[in-house]
C-alpha cells in the first residue's frame, strides 16, 4: 500500500463540510478540512437567510416540510447557542399571486403538525388588509452565523479534526495506489495529499472541482442573490415576517450583525444559469467576484412596503451577496432536497450539495447508512 | 438633457398576441426608462396570448434588466389585465399603456407632471380616427349622458394611457368590483386627476376598426357599473304606469257602471296595452341588466389567475468575453450607466 496522508478529507469548511468531518472523526483517526476562505462558515453558510426552517416554508413540498420539522429539534439541542429564539415570527398569506390560501395554509400545517396560532391584533394591523388574507404567529427560529462558527472551530479542535484554510483545491484524482489524491494551492505553493475517501463540499464550487478534476458535472442552477441587511423600525425589530407563497419578501433578525435580513423571492436571485454542459459552466467564485453588485433594495422595499407600510422606514445598511446552488428538480415544487453522489466518476470521491442548514441531519443518515453498509472506516 | 429622476416608475403594458411589436414596443420604453428614471419596472401582462408573444417576452427577459411578465392563466380582457398589473405593481408612479397606441416618449414628460400635483393624469386621445359616424355620434350622447344625467366625470376620449400614483392605486386596489372599468373606477375615487392630450401612434399598422356592437356593450357596461340612474329611471316609469293603470281601472269601472257603448273602444284598449307592455319590457330590460351585474358581483371567485411570473435574468458577462478585462466587460453589458440619485 502506497502513502495515504488522512482517511477522510473534506472540500468545504461551510456548515456541511464541517459536519460531515465531524462524523466522519468519530469512526476514524485522521480527518482534514480544506477551506478556501480564511476561516470556515464565511460563504453560504454565513451568507443566508440565517433561518432554521421548521416546514411552514414548505407548503408545496409536504417532504421537505416533513424533514425540517424532524430536524429543527435536532437543530436546537445542538447548537443550543447559536439559536435566537428572542422574536416572534409571523407567517402573513397573501391575498393576491399566492400559490396558497389561508385555509390552505392551515390545513397544510396541521398535517404536518407544525404550531400556528392567528397573529394577535396588533400585528395583524400592521399589514395592509387588501394585501395580505391572513397572519399567524408560527414557531420558527434565526441562527446565529458568527456563533456557530466559533462553535464549530470549538468543536473541530476538540474533535482533532484538522483544518488548513487559504487552500484552493486544485484537482482530485485517483493515484497508483487505488487512492485519492487532492491536489491544492496554498500561498502559491502546490502542495497534495492522499485520503480514502474525499467529500466534495464546495456548494457552488462543485462543478469547478469537477471540471479542474476532469469528472463529469452535476446539472446545477446557480443564482447571484442578494440579502440587503437593514435596520428596520422599532415596531418591527422584535419580529421576522415571511410572506407566502410566491414573489413576495421575508424580514428576518440576522443575528450576526445585529440587524434584519430583507429579502425577496423575485428580487434576491439578480440573475441565474444553468451548469447543464461543462460549456456553460462559470466559476461562480469568479462570477461573484466580478458580476456588478447594483442592489435590488429599492425594489424590494418598494413592494414589502406595499404589504408592511412600516418597512418604508427602515434603513439600508449593506448587501450580502452570495451564489446560491439549487438542483433543477427542486424549481417547481421549491423542495429542498440534498444531493449525495457516491462515488461521482472515482471511488470513494462523493459530492455533497445541501439546501438549507438543517440538511445536515440527511447527509448525515446518508454516511450512517453508508457506514452501516460497510463503508467509511469499518 | 433630462435630468434623472429619483422617483419609481412602474409602466404597466397588458399584451395579447402582439408578437409583431412587443421587441420595439420593449425596446423603446427601457430606452426611455433608463435614460430618465433610477429606479423602474416594466411589467408585460399577457392575456392569453396563442401566437409566440411570451416566446419572445422570454428572450427580451434575458436581455434587459427589470422586466416581469405575469401571464394569466386565460383570456381575460384588457380591464382585468390591468387590475392584475396593478395588483402587482411596486412604483410611486404607475403608468398604464397599451403598446400599438400610445408613445413611450411620453413617459417622463407625464409622470412629471403627475408629481408636480395631479396625482392621476388622464390620456386623451386627439382624434377618433377609425371610428364612423354613428359610434363617434354615440360616443358624444355617451359623454353627455354620463356629464348632464350621472354626473360622473368622465374625460372625454380618454384612454388606458393614463398615470396613477401610488395613493391611487393603493386606493383602486381595494376596490373589490369584478366590472372593472378603470376609468369609472378612478372617477370613483377622487383624487386630483388631469389630463394630457397626445396622438395615438399604430405601431403595428393595422387599421383596426371599432366594432359597433362592442362599443354599445361598453358604454352600457360602464353606465350600468357607474350608476344607478337607468333603475331609478325605470323606477319611475313604473310608477307612472302603475298610477296611469289604476286611473284607467277606474274608467272601466266607470265605464261598466255608467257607460253606455261598452263594447266598442277596442282602440283605447289596445293603446292601452301597448303602452304598459313597452314599460314592462322597459323595466325588465334594465332590471335584467342589473342583475347580470349583481350575479357577477356575488361570484366569490378570483378576478383572475395568474399562470406564472417570470423575470428578468440578464447575465452580465456570458463566456466568451471572460478573456476580456474587467472594465470594457462593464461597458459593455448591460449594466445601466451609474447615475446619481437626484432629489
Amino acid at each position: 500500500m502506497g502513502r495515504r496522508d488522512y482517511e477522510a478529507l473534506v472540500i468545504g469548511g461551510g456548515i456541511v463540510g464541517c459536519s460531515v468531518a465531524l462524523y466522519l472523526k468519530r469512526h476514524m483517526d485522521k480527518v482534514l478540512i480544506l477551506e478556501g476562505e480564511a476561516s470556515i462558515i464565511q460563504r453560504a453558510s454565513f451568507v443566508n437567510q440565517a433561518r432554521v426552517h421548521n416546514g411552514y416554508h414548505y407548503p408545496k413540498s409536504l417532504l421537505t416540510a416533513l424533514r425540517s420539522r424532524v430536524n429543527l429539534p435536532r437543530f436546537v439541542s445542538e447548537y443550543p447557542d447559536c439559536i435566537d429564539q428572542s422574536f416572534e415570527k409571523y407567517y402573513a398569506i397573501a391575498s393576491h399571486f399566492s400559490d396558497v390560501n389561508v385555509k390552505q395554509f392551515m390545513a397544510f400545517c396541521q398535517r404536518i403538525e407544525a404550531p400556528l396560532e392567528p397573529a394577535p391584533a396588533a400585528i395583524r394591523n400592521l399589514f395592509r388588509s387588501e394585501l395580505v388574507e391572513g397572519v399567524f404567529r408560527v414557531q420558527e427560529y434565526a441562527f446565529d452565523a458568527a456563533r456557530l462558527r466559533e462553535g464549530l472551530l470549538a468543536r473541530l479542535r476538540d474533535g482533532g479534526v484538522e483544518l488548513r484554510t487559504n487552500c484552493q483545491v486544485t484537482k482530485v484524482l485517483s493515484s497508483a495506489s487505488q487512492e485519492l489524491e487532492v491536489h491544492y494551492e496554498s500561498k502559491g505553493e502546490q502542495n497534495s495529499v492522499v485520503a480514502e475517501y474525499v467529500f466534495n463540499c464546495t456548494y457552488s464550487q462543485l462543478n469547478q472541482i469537477l471540471i479542474k478534476s476532469g469528472l463529469p458535472i452535476i446539472p446545477l442552477k446557480q443564482e447571484f442573490a442578494e440579502v440587503a441587511l437593514v435596520e428596520v423600525p422599532v415596531t418591527l425589530r422584535h419580529i421576522g415576517v415571511t410572506v407566502m407563497c410566491g414573489p413576495f419578501f421575508s424580514t428576518m433578525p440576522f443575528p450576526a450583525r445585529g440587524l434584519h435580513t430583507l429579502s425577496h423571492v423575485r428580487y434576491t436571485p439578480h440573475h441565474s444559469w444553468q451548469d447543464i454542459t461543462e460549456h456553460d459552466c462559470r466559476d461562480a467564485a469568479e462570477h461573484l467576484k466580478n458580476a456588478p453588485r447594483r442592489s435590488n433594495y429599492p425594489h424590494m422595499v418598494m413592494d414589502a412596503q406595499r404589504y408592511l407600510p412600516s418597512l418604508r422606514d427602515s434603513r439600508y445598511v449593506d448587501s450580502l451577496w452570495e451564489i446560491k446552488t439549487v438542483l433543477p428538480k427542486s424549481e417547481v415544487d421549491d423542495s429542498r432536497p440534498i444531493l449525495f453522489g457516491r462515488d461521482h466518476g472515482l471511488k470513494n470521491f462523493t459530492c455533497i450539495l445541501g439546501g438549507k442548514i438543517d440538511n445536515i441531519y440527511d447527509i448525515l443518515d446518508e454516511l450512517e447508512t453508508w457506514r452501516q453498509e460497510g463503508g467509511l472506516g469499518q | 438633457m433630462t435630468t434623472v429622476c429619483d422617483c419609481f416608475v412602474s409602466v404597466l403594458a397588458p399584451v395579447s398576441n402582439d408578437s409583431r411589436i412587443i421587441e420595439d414596443f420593449v425596446a423603446e420604453v427601457m430606452a426611455v426608462l433608463q435614460e430618465n428614471f433610477a429606479n423602474y419596472e416594466l411589467v408585460l401582462v399577457d392575456d392569453g396570448s396563442n401566437d409566440d408573444t411570451v416566446m419572445k417576452v422570454t428572450e427580451l427577459l434575458k436581455r434587459y434588466q427589470c422586466i416581469r411578465l405575469i401571464r394569466l392563466s386565460r383570456k381575460f380582457g384588457e380591464e382585468i389585465a390591468l387590475s392584475a398589473a396593478l395588483d402587482s405593481a411596486i412604483g410611486d408612479f404607475v403608468v398604464l399603456m397599451r403598446p400599438n397606441w400610445d408613445p413611450p416618449q411620453l413617459i417622463p414628460e407625464i409622470v412629471q407632471k403627475a408629481r408636480e400635483g395631479t396625482g392621476i393624469l388622464f390620456g386623451i386621445r386627439n382624434n377618433r380616427e377609425g371610428d364612423g359616424m354613428i359610434i363617434r355620434a354615440g360616443a358624444w350622447l355617451f359623454y353627455l349622458y354620463c356629464e348632464k344625467v350621472l354626473k360622473i366625470n368622465l374625460p372625454k376620449n380618454s384612454t388606458q394611457f393614463r398615470v396613477l400614483s401610488r395613493q391611487a392605486v393603493n386606493a383602486i386596489m381595494q376596490i373589490k368590483v369584478r366590472h372593472r372599468y378603470l376609468r369609472t373606477l378612478i372617477a370613483h375615487i377622487g383624487f386630483n386627476t388631469g389630463n394630457f392630450i397626445y396622438r395615438p401612434i399604430n405601431r403595428s399598422g393595422r387599421t383596426q376598426t371599432r366594432n359597433l356592437l362592442k362599443v354599445v356593450n361598453l358604454g352600457i357596461n360602464i353606465i350600468v357599473n357607474a350608476s344607478r340612474h337607468p333603475l331609478r329611471a325605470v323606477s319611475w316609469f313604473g310608477v307612472i304606469a302603475g298610477v296611469l293603470n289604476l286611473l284607467y281601472t277606474g274608467f272601466a269601472v266607470y265605464s261598466y257602471l255608467f257607460g253606455e257603448h261598452v263594447a266598442s273602444g277596442w282602440t283605447s284598449l289596445s293603446l292601452q296595452n301597448a303602452a304598459m307592455f313597452f314599460f314592462v319590457f322597459l323595466i325588465l330590460t334594465v332590471l335584467s341588466e342589473y342583475i347580470g351585474h349583481i350575479l357577477i358581483e356575488s361570484e366569490d371567485r378570483p378576478l383572475y389567475y395568474v399562470y406564472e411570473e417570470r423575470n428578468s435574468s440578464v447575465l452580465i458577462a456570458d463566456q466568451e468575453r471572460k478573456n476580456v478585462a474587467r472594465n470594457s466587460i462593464e461597458d459593455e453589458f448591460i449594466q445601466p450607466a451609474p447615475r446619481k440619485m437626484v432629489g
